[in-house]
Order: structure tokens, then C-alpha cells, then sequence
């Protein structure tokens, strides 16, 4: 006790404080000089954010090499903390490392592998789409991650929801011109409306497949559904949510329900929704272009129809319920049904009930 | 004697005495095995495809081709069924044209007279069972109910295999109600078939003479005493009249 009271008297406290901290400040930095140089974002940009650093590939390409430091630090992966060498991983300090790859499509799709490092399972759906099997084709020109979701400025991808279609008409421009003008185009596009499906609504995300298989097109009245079906969402719009349900019992629904359920990789003619609403072009039934307007109804039928006269579409009972009004035939039909042939069947049934009793009555009558 | 000798030893005596009666013509016992044949055809064929959501009908449709096939049964069965529609229609008209066609079939103020009859009879209200001549009225109701049905299902059958074509013509409605009425028409025809006229031509009593031709003596007394009555010049009194075919 008397030695360490020695110990820690003034000034000797103060030597041992300023060993202390002396040690901790040589141990942290031989620590940190012993670790490869990481360069950081700050580091790059000095060169990278030069608008005309560039290089010369192989192929006579000339590769912008340039950043633009204000689009990359409102990047997701910059307010995250995720800094070049996150995705160059070759790449540690200056000079660089020669690049090996002969074009720029071939650096994009070596370089974009660097994102399955952590979205691995977006990715691997990737994989699976319409975009891969074209790749794998031969088609180099399918997108990969960086081509929809940029390689340096990476942004939320639905804000506004209006970016999805923007993004995928870069490469399908005259689909994204369609869908553009159309009912659900428009809204998303005019006041960037919540409800109305994007592209990816419909095609799915990262594994898009393809549209025009037998797969698709039976699956389409169950996709149309998933808002069409739902009441409280038609309703805001002034929509009926029946048309699903209705259109199973029509005489093409319940054609395409018996391939989605024993045939879905059959192709079949039976009309499904886009048939005759359009696909990207749909417009409400007021528009004097639409596909379903009754002004073009009949044309409309006659591309499965051929030849049909103009009573023709009156065979189609349209989505709605039966009704005196609307279809006075199917009314009649169907109360007819309901009332008439009851009465007769029943009365039928109750005579020969009656004559039964009787027969058996005699019968027993004799035998006694 | 077992009833069997029994039966035979009647029946040969019948033939013998020739007190068997001829109560349809041989084209007659044709038209009604042709009608049955078709119409079991166009019922079977028919069940599966008014059911396709279900799965025994996908079990029996198990291929596009299937569902082929039993639409070509369906449509030949169909056919013939018209072409019975057509002989037994003309044959009408013939018969009319040369006033020689048979009223008995065609209802009159006595049919509801004797059903008024056949009711009370049946309530217990009353003993006496109404007598019959060639067709009782049971028999004409049988006969034009399926003679409606088939008209039914002969039209909306049409109007559903060439709507295309119909629609040129007639109006566009009709197709979906044509639809709903064949579908439904069907169903209809079987049980009316099933409750009514099996009944009464199994269960009541066995009479095959729609495929025979002939009635005997005894059955003719019973069933359609007025008729016999005129044939014979012999009254029945107090008979046990039966009220079936």
C-alpha cells in the first residue's frame, strides 16, 4: 500500500498517464499501417470526377471513366457507407491494375457480378428471367443489374413509381410509348397514382419471364384479377370488381380455366382479358379508341371471329349480371328456368308420389 | 308352374287367339329406339362438357382431343336426333295433308277432365279411376313435354354449334340464353325422364310395347278400356282400370 501511494505520487501520476496514452497512440497506428491502403470515395474522386477522364479499349470504344460527384453522393450505397473498393475490388490504390476487358459491354457484364455480393438473392432471380435466357442466347445487349439500376448513382427504384416505366421503356421504347398513353399509363405518369400497375406489376421484377408463352396467356385473367377482383380498390374508381368472376362463367373463361388447370402449357384461342382490352394500349370503355368501346366492339371480335355480322356482339354478355334491361333473352332463359320448370318437375314428382300411395293402397286392399 | 311358364303359356295363347293388339306401328317402335339411342348419347356426351370445371369431367377430358372427340359424338348423335326430327315432323304433315293423321295424340277438354278425376282418385277422394282410350293423358303430357324438350334442345343446340353463322340472322342475346336453356334443358329432360316416364312404364307396370308393338288382351281391358271398347264392341263394367301406359 505504501509503495503504490509512492507510486502515484505527483509527478510520477503524470509520467505514468502520458505512457498510457502515449502506448495507445503508437499501438492504434502500427495497427492501421500494417493494413493494405483502402482508398476511399474521396480518394477515387479526385481523378474520377474529371468529366474528361476517359479510356481507349480495345475495341476503339472510349470509356468514360467519369463520376459525377453531386448524382453519387445521393446514391443509396454512399449514404449507406459503401465506397468503391465495395464493388472494385481489384482496384486499391494508383496506378490501377490494367483492364483486361476487350469492350465495354464485357467490363459491364463482369463488373455488375460485384452486386451479388449482397444482393445475392435478387440475383439468382435474375437468373431465371426473360433477360438471362436472351443473354445466354447470345444476346449480350440483355440487361444486367446496372443497366436498370445505374452502376454510380443506384436510387430507389419506385420513387416516383413513374422511374419503373422510364426505366424499363430505355430499351422497350415503343411498348413504354403505348403504355404511356394508356388508362394506366396515364395516371401513373399524370398524377402518379398509387394503384395503376407499372411494368413490373405485371412482369414481375428481377425474374421477368416471358409474356407470349401459353403459361402467360392462361395466366393472365388470375394476373388482371389481382386488382380487378378487388373490391374496395375497383370501387374507388368506380369500377365493378365482378368482372373476373363473371368472365370465369363465359363461354371463353371457362375454356381458359380448363387449360390453366389440366393444360397451361397448351396454346388455346380462347380470349383471354388483353385479347380484347389490349395489353399496354388498355383504355377505359369511354374512350372512342378503345379496343372495347362498343363503337369498335365488333372489329374487336372479328379478330378471332371472322366475319361476324353485327348481332355478334351482343352474344357477349359484357361483364355484367344478367338483367332484364341489358340481356333480355338470358333473363327470360334463366327465369323461366328458375320458376317454370321447378313448378313442372315438382307437380311431376308429387303425382307419381301420390300414384305410388295409391298402388300400394289397393295392393294391400287385395291381399287382405 | 313357375311364373315364367306361367307367362309363356299365356302369351302363346294370346298369339294363338290372336287377342294381342297392335298399339304402335313398326316405324313407331324405330322412331323411340333411335330417340333413346341418341338421346343417352347426346346426355353422356353432354354431362362432361356442362361440367368441364370439374374434375371428374377432367378426368374423363383429359386431352384437348378428348374434349374433340366427345364434341364430334355429341354433334353426329345430334343429327340423327334431327333427322328423327324431320321424319317424324314430315310424316305429320303427310298424314295431315292426306287427313289421314290420328287425333288420339293431340289433348283434349277430357284429358283434364279424367286428370281432375285421376286427382281425386288419387287423394282418395273418390273410387272410380277414370277409363282411358288409346292415349290417357299421362301419356300425351309424356309425349308432348319430350316433343318440347326436343324442339328446345334441337334450336338452342343449333344456335350454340354455328353461333356465328345464327347471329347473321337472329339476334346476338340469344346465344348466351341458348347456352343456358341447352345446359339446363338437359338436366330437365333427365330427371322428367327418370321420375315420370320410367315409372310409369318400368315400375308401374312393365310395358315394352313401344318396342314390341303389340298390347295384350288383358293389359288393353285395364289400360285403355275405351279403346278396346271400340275395337271389340264389348263393354267392360267395373274394370281396374289402370292409368298408365
Amino acid at each position: 500500500m505504501v509503495m503504490l501511494k509512492k507510486i502515484l505520487r505527483f509527478p510520477n501520476y503524470l509520467i505514468l498517464g502520458l505512457l498510457v496514452v502515449l502506448s495507445i497512440f503508437i499501438m492504434t497506428n502500427s495497427v492501421k499501417a500494417e493494413e493494405p491502403h483502402q482508398p476511399t470515395d474521396e480518394y477515387c474522386l479526385s481523378c474520377h470526377a474529371e468529366p474528361d477522364l476517359n479510356i481507349t479499349l480495345q475495341s476503339g470504344e472510349t470509356l468514360s471513366l467519369y463520376v459525377d460527384p453531386k448524382q453519387h453522393s445521393e446514391a443509396v450505397h454512399t449514404d449507406a457507407g459503401i465506397e468503391c473498393h465495395a464493388c472494385h475490388t481489384d482496384i486499391t490504390t494508383y496506378p490501377h491494375p490494367e483492364l483486361l476487358y476487350t469492350n465495354a459491354r464485357e467490363l459491364s457484364r463482369n463488373y455488375y457480378l460485384a452486386c451479388r455480393q449482397c444482393h445475392a438473392i435478387n440475383y439468382e432471380e435474375t437468373l431465371d428471367s426473360m433477360h438471362a435466357q436472351i443473354a445466354q442466347e447470345g444476346n449480350l445487349d440483355a440487361p444486367v443489374c446496372t443497366d436498370c439500376h445505374t452502376a454510380h448513382y443506384v436510387k430507389e427504384p419506385d420513387n416516383p413509381r413513374s422511374l419503373i416505366s422510364e426505366t424499363c421503356g430505355q430499351c422497350h421504347i415503343e411498348i413504354n410509348e403505348t403504355y404511356i398513353h394508356s388508362v394506366h399509363g396515364g395516371a401513373l405518369i399524370e398524377e402518379d397514382n398509387p394503384d395503376v400497375p407499372v411494368c413490373t406489376d405485371c412482369h414481375g421484377v428481377h425474374n421477368i419471364h416471358d409474356p407470349r408463352t401459353a403459361q402467360f396467356r392462361v395466366e393472365t385473367p388470375e394476373l388482371c384479377a389481382h386488382c380487378h377482383a378487388d373490391q374496395d380498390l375497383m370501387n374507388k374508381y368506380g369500377l365493378s370488381s365482378d368482372v373476373y368472376d363473371i368472365y370465369e362463367l363465359s363461354w371463353h373463361g371457362v375454356d381458359v380455366s380448363v387449360y390453366k388447370a389440366i393444360w397451361p402449357t397448351i396454346w388455346h384461342e380462347s380470349a383471354v382479358c388483353t385479347d380484347c382490352h389490349g395489353v399496354h394500349n388498355i383504355l377505359s370503355t369511354e374512350n372512342p379508341e378503345s379496343m372495347v368501346n362498343p363503337d369498335n366492339l365488333l372489329s374487336t371480335c372479328q379478330q378471332c371471329h371472322e366475319g361476324v355480322g353485327p348481332n355478334w356482339t351482343d352474344a357477349w354478355t359484357g361483364h355484367h349480371e344478367i338483367s332484364l334491361s341489358r340481356t333480355p333473352y338470358l333473363f327470360y332463359v334463366d327465369y323461366f328456368y328458375k320458376t317454370f320448370t321447378y313448378l313442372v318437375l315438382g307437380l311431376s314428382f308429387i303425382y307419381v308420389i301420390l300414384q305410388i300411395i295409391r298402388n300400394t293402397g289397393n295392393r294391400i286392399r287385395r291381399s287382405t | 308352374m313357375s311364373a315364367r311358364e306361367q307367362f309363356m303359356t299365356t302369351h302363346a295363347k294370346n298369339i294363338e287367339a290372336k287377342r294381342v293388339y297392335r298399339r304402335f306401328t313398326a316405324g313407331q317402335n324405330w322412331e323411340h329406339a333411335i330417340l333413346l339411342i341418341s338421346g343417352i348419347v347426346l346426355f353422356f356426351t353432354g354431362l362432361p362438357q356442362k361440367y368441364r370445371t370439374t374434375s371428374w369431367s377432367q378426368q374423363i377430358l383429359s386431352t384437348p382431343e378428348r374434349l374433340e372427340t366427345i364434341q364430334q359424338i355429341h354433334h353426329i348423335a345430334a343429327i340423327v336426333l334431327i333427322l328423327l326430327v324431320i321424319y317424324h315432323l314430315g310424316r305429320a304433315i303427310y298424314l295431315m295433308i292426306q287427313r289421314r293423321l290420328p287425333a288420339a295424340i293431340f289433348p283434349t277438354i277430357q284429358d283434364l277432365r279424367d286428370a281432375w278425376q285421376m286427382i281425386k282418385y288419387l287423394l282418395f277422394l273418390s273410387k272410380d279411376k277414370p277409363k282411358f282410350g288409346k292415349y290417357n293423358f299421362e301419356q300425351k303430357f309424356t309425349y308432348w313435354f319430350i316433343f318440347i324438350i326436343v324442339g328446345i334442345m334441337v334450336f338452342t343446340g343449333i344456335i350454340i354449334w354455328y353461333p356465328e353463322l345464327i347471329t347473321r340472322y337472329l339476334p346476338g342475346g340469344l346465344v348466351p340464353a341458348a347456352k343456358l336453356a341447352h345446359s339446363t334443358e338437359a338436366i330437365v329432360a333427365a330427371i322428367f325422364i327418370v321420375i315420370w316416364h320410367f315409372y310409369h312404364v318400368h315400375l308401374e307396370r312393365l310395358n315394352v310395347s313401344i318396342f314390341t308393338g303389340y298390347l295384350n288382351e288383358e293389359d288393353m281391358k285395364k289400360y285403355h278400356t275405351l279403346e278396346y271398347q271400340q275395337l271389340t264392341g264389348e263393354q267392360i263394367e267395373d274394370a281396374d282400370t289402370g292409368g298408365s301406359q
